[in-house]
């Protein structure tokens, strides 16, 4: 991945789908910490719903052989970010410390980044977000309430790892690995979602990255994400030889 | 886990949220005191946040939480990193507790109904005060206190308060563990239930229990499962259940044996292992103490195989797994134990550890000991529906003057055919408390707004415990929410415990559940455990210590793990309800399925948990059913249509969610919804699958065999939009591997995406150019 | 073999200013019935500016739909105008100078509405106008130029600017003659306007070799608007069926297909209103579709190299995409119906000169070319949307709200209640390219077929 032009810090996540139970728990985690618009009944009948972190599941085969997969997906702060370059006012665009900002107050609605991105993150406000009076009680002081006709995903909890990095300088001391975790990492039950610096050999991020299941999103589109995938692992997946795969028509 | 302060310090630094636990640092006497925030001014001025510990009793078995609170205000709800049962970690369940505190339609005031019939009004406490010392004048010897199970000092005010007047302290829980105690206490002879050490097991073997979403201790299960899947020699997962849950999907092999029959499966495989000797003649004795050889008998191969429809070769399969690949762990629950053979099969399925030697092993069963607190049980769960029926013909009988109800929503969770409004009615003081209005709430005297546990002081003895003993503390951590208009309260609520102790007038001998919760800790520091995870020179900062890592534990109090197991009866086949009057249509087994996100109800209210997506489904707001895609074609159903789902005693309306992951005989419907009370969130949304259960009982326990019922499923000729999160392809990969990756194990990610790109090629190139055949 | 009055240019006069000077009596009621039409539609459109989004149809992934397709198709007939003058002018093609301006016209009023729908579709117009417009340094940040959505309105507005110009240059002399032909204030009005036309020499040289460096200077802007347009959707990897790159040459010819034809359309119903057959024949319809044959038959290439490309990539998603759009309820009957309007019933009926000359049948038949033209760019914009990349657990379909097709309604409204305006106090047919016409030409028969052609007094 690249490092250039980058500060002393590249965030990034490793994502192990052999862990992935499906349970929701970061979805929910995510919308509570970064006030995301309540999804009411007619927000997912007009597939506007926001989850800034998704849970897809995908079927294989029949009864009684199927197979159920889920596969978490958030912003991948791709490094070659598809959606920047379309953003004609620049509310959307990449920070020294690798991440793909978006900048509520610019963004003026063409919604081009989100086609731009090729991996479905963005969400569009179309409607004001509306709480009732008492819920807005446990709206977060430290993340922006959106407002309709605005932009906006997954910051990977920019607001904690502002908190974080004050935390590690008023102990005037490096941030410690797995110190900073985003909502969704912090909830993960069973430690599919890994978050930390890429800049970091030690990291944990990067010893999973080096594993060989590890693997990133539609490789060919060059986004070079800071988020990478450790691939499921199917005990009773049958290997299609190389020699059988070459063969295969290039 | 002993720490003196400064590797306290140290500790907390690495978490997050346990390093803000200290974001108010000062004298460090002050410093370890964490009182309420609402005595905390200094809180509400600073835009500092603070992390407030406590623990979540009413969401099942206790799990420590941590609570941000900013201003008065709490903001968010995660796992407690130091509280040894979820370790920080947490289910989309917490979060969506929050919206209980700051729910827009929480009960406000004490409301009255002065005759029954009537309707309820508000009222002053003063009145709700009054009316509540008057019912219970007239009420000893006739006073029933109900309470979901309660493994804290709640439970033991409302038990001492029920003996104050002579009365009963009665549990409920909707999907009674009773069936899975007994087996517990039968194969292990312990009450407490066992915790699992599957971080560290090669071959998991589950049955019924959807243990990776809803059941028994889910965060702390799904914790282990991760660990399970980390292990450099990567562990192997069976699950037996009728429907695809999420434990199902996650497992690397999924069984669906015919409903009930998962004793004669667990069995089945015993009779393999022992034929095949996979294990030790140690092992075989072991499990012959629990199982009798002679029970063997009926249990060849090929009748299990008939008798389960699950094929012999899958049954040899995951049995030599489970044999030959150690640590190996057996367990079930669930839909499992829900039949009239309930206590049979699970006492089958948890004799089979014995085989595998798992009982007290690494990467087997942990038994847990007993609650350190006296008085306090580590175990409690609901009363048998057995009981429940003599207990609501006491009701009707009108021999009953005064019912007091927490934490439970009677008429929604019972069957209609016991009719719970009924009883209701012919007891002349029925007082209810609770958060939000709910159908029980709805049919009560007297409603009283009561505190949620994120306002109010207590204990919680997690069950099951980790291993060791346990006990968590909670506090408030947030005071009363002000109305915008800083007009007064938007809920003038109090606390259960509180009010019970006020009522007795003093009978049991405490003013306030504060001081409860504070003698608890005195009870603890007392016992000067050495190895306990707060040490402190005095009782009142042993309490600071207590509060603020949200409770107590002592990783040297593991109890003895040999087992005396009790020998198991024959088997029997489950008994379902009987369909043949419900007129046309086809017959299914129903597989009831508690919701992950609403439990049995419990947390409908809640945006959150509305709009959370199911696992499998990524329904949202409604009540769907799952049935097989191929059935549901010569059925011609498609989504979105409305099916009736007739039981001998009721009928529901959902909507239809076909896909391969249901067997063509079962139906699955999930818990939750179908409430005419609930607040604006819940009201007259979806339809409620308890309503329709039929009276079926597990034949030792009595406990309701809630996946014992037959149902007749019709079309009713209408549509409705399946609010989903799903988009409007079924989700079928394009591409192999793509976007999400499988590979063999050994193979790389790199060699799978080759394989795959050159496999897709060629089925392209097969079909000449056409699309694949799973592009939509 | 048609027979042609030779007129007199009082004749000309009096027959081509009917318009200004007595209004037929259609005009009127027409104009008030398109202008309560006009206000309806900004009204639907105030409607979804203070509700917001939500009352469209759009959702995710389809976060385009109804507004874009609208732009594109707008931006499309808007190519009519310079196709016409300045091409067949630099051409020297003789028919084509009773339609110039009706081209001309066509081409700044469909650009005025074209850039009203990237505004209203994003919800907040005045934020655009903030961000977009204005490049000032007290933000001290500039719009970011790699994005086409500043490229498209630096090409459309010069693309305006030119066409404008264009059309005013060739206006001049015929302001002259209304203002010498009318009194009070319309007489002031055009006296203004006319810039001290007088109609001298050294007035029509270089009103003349305006023209026709004007024309010049337009075709790049020809190439580039539209190819600037396609931009939008060919350089965004992320979306099948967008990123093309014939994406440029596609989208200008389509575009060419559908102007002209829309002038095609508008000749017809000059024709019938102002009784002008005499200087709209059907030699010019002959003629138009002679060059829209041509035209269509290279866009319909494009259009089959489009599939080619999907299959031939083998591309997952892509062939997913066109799987939908070819073979799935509904979008199968609308690509059968974008296929026979667009290309197979006109082109095949205009192989015969008795269709090509027949008035009705042209109008009819430019009708479908736009009505297939539209579809295109809807068949282009929103199934690709709809089958966003391998997440098929994300796609979702899209059907456009009634606000949405209230607003496509209010643009075609528009643009003709602007025309008819215009059609009141300006001539639709240069009189002067009339008359200049009728000195140089005469018939001239190749074969069997009559065309105009030029006589030059040799020197
Ligand atoms: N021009 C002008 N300047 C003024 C004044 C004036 O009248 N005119 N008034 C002066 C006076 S009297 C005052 S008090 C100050 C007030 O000025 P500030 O102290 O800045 O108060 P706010 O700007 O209202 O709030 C600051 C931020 O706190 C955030 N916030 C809200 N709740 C919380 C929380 O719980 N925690 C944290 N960390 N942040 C939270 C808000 O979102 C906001 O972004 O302004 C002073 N400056
Ligand atoms: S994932 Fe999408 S939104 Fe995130 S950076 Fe990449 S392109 Fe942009
Ligand atoms: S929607 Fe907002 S962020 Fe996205 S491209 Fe348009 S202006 Fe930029
Ligand atoms: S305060 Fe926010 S909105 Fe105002 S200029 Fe600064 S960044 Fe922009
Ligand atoms: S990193 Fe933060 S913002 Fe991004 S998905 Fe996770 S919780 Fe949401
Ligand atoms: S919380 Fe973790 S396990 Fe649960 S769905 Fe999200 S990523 Fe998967």
């Amino acid at each position: 991945m690249t490092t250039e032009g980058y500060g002393s810090h590249r965030w990034g996540m490793a994502i192990d789908l052999d862990r992935c139970t499906g349970c929701q728990a970061c979805v929910v985690a995510c919308q509570a910490e970064n006030n995301i618009p309540l999804n009411f009944e007619d927000r997912f009948d007009r597939s506007r719903a926001f989850e800034w972190i998704r849970v897809e599941r995908y079927w294989e085969g029949e009864f009684p052989d199927v197979k159920a997969r889920f596969m978490p997906i958030l912003c991948q702060h791709c490094n070659n970010a598809p959606c920047e370059p379309v953003c004609p006012v620049f509310a959307t665009y990449h920070n020294s410390e690798g991440l793909n900002v978006q900048v509520y107050n610019r963004c003026v609605g063409t919604r081009y980044c989100a086609n731009g991105c090729p991996y479905q993150v963005r969400f569009f406000n179309y409607w004001e977000p509306v709480w009732p009076e008492s819920l807005r009680n446990h709206l977060n002081p430290d993340v922006t309430v959106r407002s309709r006709g605005i932009m906006e995903k997954c910051t990977f909890c920019i607001q904690r790892i502002r908190r974080g990095a004050r935390q590690a300088a008023r102990e005037n001391r490096e941030i410690q690995d797995g110190e900073i975790q985003p909502a969704c990492v912090q909830a993960c039950p069973t430690q599919t979602l890994n978050f930390g610096d890429w800049n970091d050999p030690e990291s944990r991020i990067n010893q999973m990255k080096n594993n060989d299941r590890s693997y990133t999103l539609l490789p060919h589109l060059e986004t070079d994400p800071n988020v990478v995938y450790l691939a499921k692992v199917d005990p009773h997946k049958e290997v299609t030889h190389h020699a059988e795969a070459e063969s295969g028509v290039h | 886990m002993k720490l003196n302060r400064r590797e306290f310090l140290a500790l907390a630094g690495k978490s997050s949220a346990g390093a803000v636990i200290f974001a108010a640092c000062g004298i460090p006497e002050q410093e370890l005191l964490i009182q309420s925030p609402v005595d905390m001014p200094e809180d509400l001025v600073r835009g500092e946040d603070a992390w407030y510990a406590t623990t979540w009793g009413d969401g099942g078995n206790g799990d420590g939480m941590i609570v941000r609170v900013m201003q008065g205000r709490a903001k968010k709800v995660a796992g407690n990193p130091d509280f040894p049962v979820n370790l920080g970690k947490q289910s989309l369940r917490y979060d969506a507790t929050l919206q209980m505190l700051y729910h827009p339609d929480r009960v406000a005031e004490p409301m009255l109904r002065h005759s029954k019939g009537g309707n309820l009004s508000g009222t002053s406490w003063g009145n709700a005060e009054r009316r509540m010392l008057s019912a219970l004048d007239g009420s000893n010897g006739r006073l029933v206190v109900v309470t979901n199970p309660l493994r804290g000092h709640v439970g033991w005010v409302s038990t001492r308060f029920a003996e104050t007047f002579n009365g009963r302290h009665v549990n409920f829980d909707p999907l009674e563990q009773g069936v899975l105690h007994n087996a517990v206490r039968k194969m292990f002879g312990t009450n407490q239930l066992p915790d699992f050490d599957l971080g560290r097991s090669q071959t998991i073997l589950s049955f019924g229990a959807d243990w990776l979403s809803t059941w028994i201790s889910p965060v702390r299960l799904g914790m282990k499962y991760g660990e399970f899947r980390g292990q450099s020699e990567r562990g192997y997962m069976i699950h037996a259940e009728p429907r695809m849950s999420m434990t199902a999907a996650n497992a690397d092999r999924w069984l669906s044996p015919n409903p009930g029959t998962e004793g004669h499966l667990a069995l089945g495989m015993a009779r393999l292992i022992i034929d095949q000797g996979w294990a030790s003649a140690g092992e075989v004795n072991a499990f012959h103490a629990a199982v009798p050889a002679g029970i063997l008998d009926g249990y060849a191969l090929e009748d299990v195989a008939s008798r389960t429809g699950v094929s012999a070769d899958r049954i040899r399969e995951a049995a030599e797994r489970f044999a030959t690949h150690r640590p190996s762990v057996a367990f079930g629950g669930g839909s499992a134990a829900a039949h009239t053979n309930g206590s049979f099969n699970l006492a089958a399925i948890y004799a089979l550890n014995f085989l595998v030697g798992a009982v007290g092993a690494e990467g087997g069963i942990t038994l847990n000991p007993e609650s350190p607190l006296a008085e306090i049980p580590a175990s409690a769960t609901g009363a048998s529906f057995e009981a429940w029926e003599r207990e609501l013909a006491e009701w009707r009988a009108g021999n009953i003057n005064t019912v007091i109800i927490h934490g439970v929503d009677l008429v929604h969770s019972l069957p209609r055919s016991v009719d719970v409004p009924g009883a209701l009615a012919n007891v002349p003081n029925v007082i209810a408390f609770g958060t939000v209005m709910n159908d029980t709430m709805a049919q009560a005297d007297l409603v009283l707004p009561e505190k949620t546990f994120l306002e109010d002081w207590g204990t919680h003895v997690p069950e099951p415990a980790p291993g060791y003993q346990v006990v968590g503390f909670q506090q408030p951590v947030v005071g009363p929410t002000v109305t915008q208009d800083g007009a007064g309260l938007t809920s003038d609520a109090r606390s259960f415990g509180d009010m019970l102790l006020w009522a007795s007038g003093g009978a049991i001998g405490a003013s306030n559940m504060r001081e409860l919760t504070e003698r608890a800790a005195g009870e603890l520091f007392d016992m000067n455990r050495a190895s306990d995870s707060v040490n402190a020179p005095n009782a009142s900062l042993f309490l600071g210590g207590v509060l603020q890592r949200g409770g107590w534990w002592d990783t040297q109090s593991q109890t003895d793990q040999s087992a005396a197991p009790e020998a198991l009866g024959a088997g029997a086949d489950p008994e379902f309800s009987d369909t043949s009057a419900l007129g046309d249509g086809r017959d299914f087994f129903l597989q009831p399925f508690q919701s992950h996100s609403l439990m049995e109800g419990q947390l409908a209210p809640t945006p959150w948990a509305q709009q959370a997506p199911d696992p499998m489904s990524s329904a949202v707001w409604d009540t769907w059913a799952e049935i097989n895609n191929n059935t549901a074609e010569e059925m011609g159903i498609r989504e979105g249509d409305v099916l009736y789902i007739r039981s001998s005693t009721g009928e529901v309306e959902v909507l239809a969610y076909p896909h391969p992951g249901v067997p063509p005989n079962v139906i699955g419907v999930p818990m939750g919804q179908g409430h005419d009370f609930g607040g604006r969130y819940a009201e007259e949304r979806g339809a409620n699958v308890l309503s329709i259960l039929v009276d079926r009982k597990d034949a030792e326990t009595g406990a309701l065999a809630w996946a014992a019922t037959r149902v007749r499923v019709l079309r009713a000729g209408r549509r409705k939009k399946l609010t989903k999160f799903e988009g409007n392809v079924e989700a079928f990969p394009v591409e192999p591997g793509v976007p999400l990756l499988i590979v063999a194990p050994g193979e790389t990610a790199h060699e799978a995406e080759e394989a795959n790109h050159h496999e897709y090629q060629r089925q392209f190139l097969g079909q000449n150019g056409t699309e694949p055949d799973d592009s939509h | 073999m048609q027979q042609r009055r030779t007129l007199d240019q009082p004749h000309t006069n009096r027959v081509l200013l009917n318009g200004q000077l007595n209004t037929p009596g259609w005009w009127l009621p027409t104009v008030l019935l398109l202008g309560v039409a006009v206000v309806a539609g900004l009204g639907v459109i105030l409607f979804m500016i203070m509700q917001g989004l939500g009352v469209t149809g759009l959702g995710r992934p389809v976060f385009w739909g109804l507004f874009i397709t609208t732009f594109v198709f707008w931006v499309g007939i808007s190519h009519a105008g310079i196709m016409i003058s300045a091409i067949l002018r630099l051409t020297q093609a003789e028919w084509r100078r009773p339609v110039t301006r009706a081209a001309e016209l066509l081409t700044v009023f469909s650009l005025l509405t074209a850039l009203f729908f990237p505004l209203i579709h994003a919800g907040r117009p005045w934020r655009i106008a903030y961000w977009i417009v204005p490049y000032d340094f007290a933000r001290g940040i500039w719009p970011n130029v790699r994005s086409p959505l500043i490229w498209d309105p630096v090409a459309i507005s010069t693309y305006l600017t030119g066409s404008t110009l264009f059309l005013y240059v060739a206006l001049l002399p015929d302001l002259g003659n209304l203002r010498d032909r009318t009194t009070g204030w319309k007489n002031a009005l055009y006296t203004v306007l006319a810039l001290g036309w007088r109609g001298n020499p050294r007035q029509w040289k270089l009103q003349t070799i305006g023209g026709i460096l004007l024309s010049a200077l337009m075709l790049p802007i020809f190439v580039s608007v539209h190819s600037i347009v396609s931009w939008d959707f060919a350089i965004t990897p992320a979306v099948e069926g967008w990123h093309s790159t014939i994406f440029a040459p596609y989208f200008v010819i389509g575009a060419v297909h559908s102007g002209v034809s829309a002038v095609v359309t508008m000749m017809a119903l000059m024709r019938w209103l102002w009784k002008w057959d005499d200087f709209i024949r059907p030699e010019h319809f002959d003629a138009l579709a002679r060059l829209l044959i041509v035209v269509a038959t290279g866009w319909l290439g494009f259009t089959f190299l489009e599939l080619i490309f999907a299959v031939y990539g083998l591309d997952a998603p892509e062939i997913a995409l066109r799987e939908m759009q070819i073979f799935q309820w509904p979008w199968n009957m609308l690509f059968l119906v974008f296929l026979f309007t667009g290309y197979i019933i006109p082109v095949t009926m205009w192989l015969f000169k008795s269709v090509r000359t027949n008035i009705a049948l042209m109008f009819w038949t430019s009708i479908l070319v736009n009505i297939g033209m539209w579809l295109e760019r809807y068949l282009i914009i929103v199934p690709g949307l709809a089958r966003k990349q391998p997440f098929v657990f994300s796609w979702e379909g899209y059907a456009p709200s009634i606000v949405e097709w209230a607003i496509l309604a209010w643009s075609f409204a528009w643009v003709s209640f602007l025309m008819l305006l215009f059609s009141r106090f300006f001539p639709l047919v240069p009189l002067f390219e009339q008359k200049e016409s009728q000195v140089f030409t005469t018939d001239v028969k190749i074969g069997r077929a009559t065309v105009p052609a030029i006589l030059r007094e040799e020197e």
